[in-house]
């Protein structure tokens, strides 16, 4: 069963096309790795799910709502980070949590929850302002954590972090699913990242999804069309040079 | 439930203690005035008796509307800038670190913080009226009489202040939601509030002017222009949060 399904979805902005038409099938407890280079549409499409952003044509279903029909039905189930962290600067991680906790009216226990899946507990008292990029990232990861929300849905979520800090954060999207029967959707340029992480992914370029399904399914795809199939970097890189060139060498 | 939330957020901000250190300069106004010119004041108070005053002018305690008359200008002026300082606040914290785009991912009503932020700048707002009340209190206890008359004279004084201050409160919060950068909703605000310092108070249609309106005394008014005053109030304010109600809908068409 597919937890997030788009139809002929397109956003425009004055002048070019952010998002074009794409069909998205995204099954339910499930990781969904969504690749592809800067500006092809990726954060768009997500914030199209959020509510941030309005699409200029087309649909999608979440768990089987639609937007803008239920808009609040949706975000219910939706934790989330978008691009960089958002938080108070003015508070302390811990306060910043408790806003969110509020807001989805859940109980103490889940801020402390949160802040222990993404190793924040120690600097729990410390000034949103004064964390590290790194302490950043986490603490908007723990946003979307927090309550366990049935989908999730992550832009770039290693951005920032040490070597160590994306194995942590890796491991733990990767046990999401199991942990807490959810479904994750993860977009990164970061190819290997994406290969450890995802069950099926989706690639995106210039707006229009090149291929969606399984790992291996691409690689049998890939052969088929005569591209590499040594690591996921060089079917990638073939894949959008093939939709540039086709595209009259727009990159 | 948003009143709670808008208090988290705004701590260490520094809006409630300016709220305090405000409230507590304008009401140290009125004491100078009189520790200075106690005299002069006092004087007026015995001319006043003298005259007669109109039968449908609201409050009748000289005293009351000696030292609004005298300070109220000030005082007034003190007030809305802190409206106006609190409302870019309040939404600077929201815009600084993008936590306004982590708010609109959550399932919240879009006019929620705006509702939110309004409750809590009118408790502040409220704080800092009696502050000032009881500043002029103080006035004249220590140099007229003070009796049940004034105290409850000076309440409704007050409470009619509060309510004649929505629509700047409402006008600051509009204007701040719509700006992310603070130096641009600030020098609106600050614009708006010495534009009204030159409107007259005594011009019915340019007190209408949102950020005017807070100049206007109770004593002294006839009970007529009172009731246009606070229906004017009550109408501004509506049509102001309604205002960004529309606004914040019709810029999710945009995005």
């Amino acid at each position: 069963m597919n937890i997030i399904q788009t139809t002929h979805l397109t956003k425009s902005y004055s002048g070019f096309t952010a998002v074009s038409g794409i069909d998205l099938h995204i099954p339910q407890g499930s990781v969904y790795g969504f690749l592809g280079p800067n500006g092809a549409g990726k954060s768009t499409t997500m914030k199209m799910f959020l509510g941030l952003t309005r699409p200029t044509s087309g649909s999608f279903t979440i768990d089987g709502k639609r937007y803008p029909e239920n808009r609040i039905e949706i975000l219910k189930e939706i934790g989330s980070f978008i691009e960089s962290p958002a938080f108070y600067g003015n508070l302390t991680g811990q306060e910043n949590l408790d806003i969110i906790r509020r807001i989805l009216g859940l109980p103490r226990s889940a801020v402390s929850e949160a802040l222990d899946l993404v190793g924040l507990t120690q600097y729990r008292h410390r000034l949103a302002r004064k964390y590290s990029l790194g302490m950043k990232q986490r603490l908007g990861l723990a946003g979307a954590l927090i309550g366990k929300p049935p989908i999730l849905i992550l832009d770039e979520p290693t951005n920032g972090l040490d070597p160590v800090g994306i194995h942590e954060i890796r491991t733990l999207i990767r046990s999401l699913p199991r942990r807490f029967r959810c479904t994750v959707l993860v977009s990164s340029h970061l190819l290997p990242e994406i290969e450890l992480m995802a069950d099926n992914i989706g690639i995106l370029n210039h707006g229009r999804l090149l291929f969606e399904g399984p790992l291996e399914e691409l690689e049998r795809s890939a052969a088929a069309k005569g591209y590499p199939t040594d690591n996921l970097e060089d079917t990638f890189l073939a894949l959008i040079d093939e939709d540039n060139r086709r595209r009259g060498g727009a990159r | 439930m948003s009143l709670t939330l808008e208090y988290k957020k705004s701590k260490r901000t520094g809006c409630f203690p300016m709220f305090a250190v405000g409230g507590a300069a304008a009401a140290a106004f009125p004491v100078l005035n009189m520790a200075f010119r106690s005299d002069m004041y006092v004087s007026l108070q015995d001319s006043m008796l003298q005259t007669s005053v109109p039968q449908n002018s609201m409050l009748q305690n000289s005293s009351v509307r000696i030292l609004l008359e005298a300070n109220w200008q000030m005082m007034a002026m003190v007030n809305i800038l802190l409206a106006v300082l609190g409302a870019c606040l309040l939404y600077h914290a929201e815009y600084a670190d993008n936590a306004m785009q982590k708010m609109r991912t959550l399932p919240v009503k879009a006019g929620r913080m705006f509702t939110g932020k309004f409750a809590w700048i009118i408790i502040m707002y409220f704080i800092t009226l009696t502050v000032e009340a009881a500043g002029i209190m103080f006035c004249i206890y220590r140099w007229f009489q003070f009796g049940g008359e004034a105290a409850a004279e000076l309440l409704q004084s007050f409470g009619y202040s509060l309510l004649l201050a929505l629509p700047a409160i409402s006008a600051s919060l509009l204007i701040a939601s719509l700006c992310r950068n603070v130096w641009i909703s600030l020098g609106i605000g600050v614009v708006c509030v010495f534009t009204a310092t030159m409107l007259p108070t005594s011009h019915f249609a340019l007190s209408l002017f949102p950020f005017a309106m807070p100049f206007q005394i109770l004593p002294g008014t006839t009970k007529t222009t009172v009731y246009h005053f606070m229906l004017a109030a009550v109408l501004e304010t509506t049509a102001l949060s309604a205002t960004e109600l529309i606004i914040l809908k019709i810029r999710r068409l945009f995005e």
